[in-house]
């Protein structure tokens, strides 16, 4: 893997054919927890306009997740007022997973293309970092990182080989680093792009 | 216009505290529904810094400094009030952080 670098008004990324494999399952999974699973490409692939029409906002009350992953990725919006919890998912639980998903079948699409490049358009880049922010707010729910200590002891872990006994755990751990890594190089790109005043 | 010393001086005091009663009585029905409204951005182990800093200046429009400084605020007290108005426009705020990966609350402001 090598991170982000600014490349003739793109940034461009390198992951190996294992990378991309592993990575573009997660965002599948985090796309399918959103309620829209990704198929291989082709017009089929698109969801079919009524999911779309019923997903923008709901008449009804739309339930708070209760898968923690889930969760985070579509949190309370009110800790003040339950009432105003509900109100706030039930006009933008539709609208939200359809932003999640539009951007996680972007990343989804290039990570299947053939080569190691990964390229992002510069007017996609923070897409790109909101759909690596989804899938890591995923796998660091699955490994329970509840602070900054226990995020902490997840990147030490994958530093010693001796750390953790749990493979599968293991492997989140390796993952989730290798995304943050990741994503901190893409905006080490992107943050000299912004305009406006720099004081 | 009347000049002062022309003025009657016994203004009591009783009809001061009633106007300021009615006043505060009109004032209450008005903030009931006007009292300012905020978008809170929570703390989390998982965003990273330089993100957060990004989408508060993407977003936001908020200069660098300003970005950074609420970042900071966020990483070390564990909330910041990013923006404040009306609930509608919170509601919009709050909803672009949910979008980008960020716990944002509505809070509105005690009476």
């Amino acid at each position: 893997m090598r991170g982000f670098v600014s490349r003739r008004g793109e940034f461009v990324a390198e992951l190996d054919q294992t990378e991309r494999t592993i990575i573009s399952r997660v965002v599948a999974d985090t796309s399918a927890l959103l309620g829209v699973p990704l198929r291989l490409g082709g017009p089929d692939a698109l969801p079919d306009p009524d999911s779309w029409a019923r997903m923008s906002w709901s008449a009804e009350d739309v339930e708070a997740p209760t898968d923690p992953a889930l969760a985070r990725l579509l949190p309370v919006a009110s800790t003040q007022d339950d009432g105003v919890a509900e109100e706030f998912r039930r006009l933008t639980d539709g609208d939200l997973r359809s932003a999640k998903t539009t951007r996680l079948r972007m990343v989804w699409d290039e990570l299947r293309r053939p080569g190691e490049k990964l390229h992002v358009p510069k007017e996609h880049a923070l897409d790109w970092a909101a759909a690596l922010t989804d899938i890591r707010l995923v796998l660091a729910e699955r490994l329970e990182i509840r602070d900054d200590d226990d995020a902490e002891a997840v990147y030490a872990s994958t530093l010693d080989a001796e750390a953790e006994d749990d493979d599968v755990r293991s492997a989140l751990a390796m993952l989730y680093s290798a995304l943050t890594w990741l994503q901190e190089s893409l905006l080490q790109v992107m943050l000299p792009t912004l305009e406006g005043p720099s004081a | 216009m009347v000049a002062t010393t022309d003025v009657p001086v016994a203004t009591p005091d009783f009809d001061a505290d009633v106007a300021a009663d009615a006043a505060a009585e009109v004032a209450a029905d008005v903030t009931e529904h006007d009292r300012v409204w905020r978008t809170i951005v929570w703390n989390d182990p998982v965003n990273l810094m330089s993100y957060v800093a990004y989408v508060f200046r993407s977003y936001f429009g908020f200069s660098e400094e300003k970005a950074n400084r609420l970042m900071l605020q966020v990483h070390h007290e564990g909330r910041s009030a990013v923006s404040s108005g009306t609930r509608e426009r919170m509601e919009i705020d709050v909803q672009a952080m949910h979008s980008y990966g960020l716990w944002a609350t509505l809070f509105q402001d005690e009476a």
